[in-house]
């Protein structure tokens, strides 16, 4: 017997003064701690902009981004077919989406899904952020047949081929880079026409 | 002296004999465990030190002339110190041994069915364990920031990002926004040296509590010996003093092994890297990461779907449905075993044809994987490595099945399971 009850209508309750109390108690904790969760929300800060934002102007100058001379304009006579620079918008190097690779292809061997408007004497240049995983694309020249050089990114051997609009030649990338628009200026120096024509680095 | 002065206080004597005369039953692969565990003390140690010395900041500060971040001229400097680097090589190498101790001694237990009841949950503890490992192991390659580091964080950032439904929020959680930002390199120093650590112990005690409370599975031949003098009780050697004098003898062979190692191969030498810079040159990550990473080479690039609105791309599955379905197979293991017995002794691995089979099968999967790692410079195409893999894979998972049930035909059934 307990406060008048009998035990039996306690076991057919199956609810007991101590077990509602218990159970309030851990409703408590659930609740104080469930709260806490909320501040999940703070600890994942919002979105900059949702990705890689580009900030390429038409004008812009290309320059090295890397190597002894970094920052310094790119001579469109120092290329010949077959060669590539890794290269910013000339004072936007600290965003990492402005990187290109800039390649010199023969003219001729340009070929659709190229955008031809976008290239200039064989100059094409396209986004340097593999659309796999975002590792930064690397140039594998083939000396003996120029034509046959490629862009392949070192992380997981993504293959893309330049002479057309970048598309996926091998490997885990789902889609091409995308292409910027380049010409040689009055003055021999690289300057970029466009913004990219597609989005930058992986999609996920 | 002491002793008595403390045994008046806190009843060691009472301790030593319920505690550390407890039996200990021996067999050269128990020491697998203990491998790991003592890599970890070797880790927890170096990591003070460098905890000392490191500046968890990418504020770009001065060194030698050349503006680099904070975290990586920190981290040039204790390579400068005397000492320095063979601390921080003892530490890397001591994660690299501790993460292949914790993969023998799974496989230990699994060729010799000693996840099976009562101890699914020291299964699940274990597994936990590796994971968090291999997690301790990630956020240490972002510290330094090097240009691999930033690199390999890179990569992981947009794997967590192709979680489907919730890698977006889950990626700016991990690494504090999106990668790269100021607030990553804190954040990993964060869980490298404190949450994760922390977690790390809570586990490992719990994995010893249980296995204090069940005790090992014994030997085979136990069991013979045990019949022979007609007892019950477990059959080993004491843990105090003949259990603890081979534990810390092999605790300093260990240490040796990892200073020599430390001494003479060098490992993430940062100042090859350098910085972080446009650019991202070869470069493989450590063992324990190279089977996701050959993994990821393989996965075909227009492998993309959208299942109930979450969008699945190759990043996903090389990245997110591979690993995790590996760990979820791993756990469901002690579960789908038809065996439902008590188990006391360690199984033969000759006398379990399918389950051995399937583990050898399983191992070549995983290092077909590693190869895959190398395709690059062993020029072979994805879908050739593919075809490699699944083939090697079943060869010898067939191969050993045939193997292992002829050789249990021939012993008949004198067999003992």
């Amino acid at each position: 017997m307990v406060d008048g009850i009998s035990d039996k209508e306690i076991a057919n309750k199956g609810i007991t003064r101590r077990s509602f109390t218990l159970g309030m108690i851990l409703a408590s904790f659930a609740v104080a701690f469930g709260s806490l969760l909320a501040m999940l929300r703070v600890l994942a800060p919002e979105k900059k902009g949702g990705g890689y934002v580009t900030s390429i102007q038409p004008g812009d100058a290309l320059v090295y981004a890397r190597g002894g001379n970094a920052g310094a304009s790119i001579v469109a006579s120092s290329m010949k077919a077959g060669d590539a620079v890794l290269a910013y918008p000339l004072g936007k190097s600290s965003n990492p989406a402005n990187l290109v690779q800039l390649i010199k292809l023969d003219e001729s061997a340009i070929k659709p899904p190229t955008d031809i408007s976008l290239t200039d004497k064989g100059f094409v240049a396209y986004s340097a952020i593999c659309t796999h995983l975002g590792c930064t694309v690397s140039w594998v020249a083939n000396v003996e047949t120029p034509d046959a050089s490629f862009t392949e990114c070192y992380c997981h051997n993504s293959v893309f081929n330049p002479a057309e609009g970048a598309k996926v030649m091998g490997g885990p990338a789902p889609i091409p880079l995308s292409q910027v628009g380049v010409k040689v200026s009055q003055d021999g120096t690289l300057a970029f026409t466009s913004d990219f024509n597609g989005p930058i680095g992986p999609q996920v | 002296m002491i002793f008595k002065w403390l045994d008046e206080r806190l009843e060691l004597r009472k301790f030593k004999e319920k505690f550390l005369s407890k039996t200990f039953p021996t067999h050269p692969t128990f020491l697998l465990g203990e491998t790991a565990l003592f890599s970890f003390v070797a880790l927890v140690i170096t990591g003070i030190f460098l905890g000392f010395l490191y500046e968890p900041s990418t504020r770009m500060v001065s060194l030698f002339g050349a503006l680099v971040p904070a975290a990586y001229a920190s981290v040039v400097r204790i390579d400068l110190l005397p000492m320095g680097l063979i601390i921080r090589r003892i530490h890397h190498w001591s994660a690299m041994i501790m993460i292949a101790a914790i993969l023998a001694h799974l496989m230990r237990i699994y060729f010799t069915s000693a996840y099976r009841k009562p101890r699914e949950i020291n299964w699940l503890v274990g597994l936990s364990l590796w994971g968090m490992a291999m997690v301790a192991a990630f956020t240490g390659y972002l510290l330094p920031y090097s240009q691999f580091s930033v690199t390999a964080t890179s990569i992981a950032y947009y794997m967590a990002k192709s979680v489907p439904w919730i890698g977006d929020w889950i990626s700016r959680l991990l690494f504090a926004g999106e990668f790269p930002s100021d607030g990553t390199v804190p954040r990993f120093f964060f869980m490298h040296v404190m949450l994760i650590p922390a977690a790390l112990i809570g586990l490992i005690s719990l994995h010893m509590l249980i296995l204090i409370k069940q005790k090992h599975t014994e030997p085979g031949f136990n069991r013979d010996r045990r019949e022979a003098q007609g007892g019950r009780r477990l059959i080993g050697i004491p843990i105090w003093p003949e259990q603890g004098v081979i534990s810390l003898s092999f605790f300093l062979l260990l240490l040796f092994v990892i200073v020599l190692m430390a001494t003479y191969i060098p490992l993430n030498p940062i100042e090859t890297y350098g910085p972080p810079s446009p650019g991202t040159p070869l470069m493989r990550p450590d063992w324990y990461f190279l089977v996701i990473y050959g993994f990821l080479k393989l996965v075909p690039g227009d492998l993309i779907f959208t299942v109930l609105g979450g969008k699945i791309t190759p990043e996903t599955i090389g990245g997110v449905i591979f690993p995790a379905s590996n760990f979820i197979a791993y756990a469901l293991i002690p579960f789908l075993d038809r065996s439902k017995d008590p188990q006391h002794y360690m199984s033969n691995p000759l006398r379990r044809p399918f389950m051995t089979s399937l583990g050898v099968g399983a191992i070549v999967f995983l290092c077909m994987m590693v190869v895959a790692g190398y395709i690059d410079v062993l020029h072979i195409t994805p879908k050739d490595m593919i075809i490699y893999a699944l083939v090697a894979t079943a060869v010898v998972w067939s191969i050993s099945y045939v193997l292992l049930r002829s050789y249990n035909r021939k012993r008949g059934d004198s067999a003992k399971a």
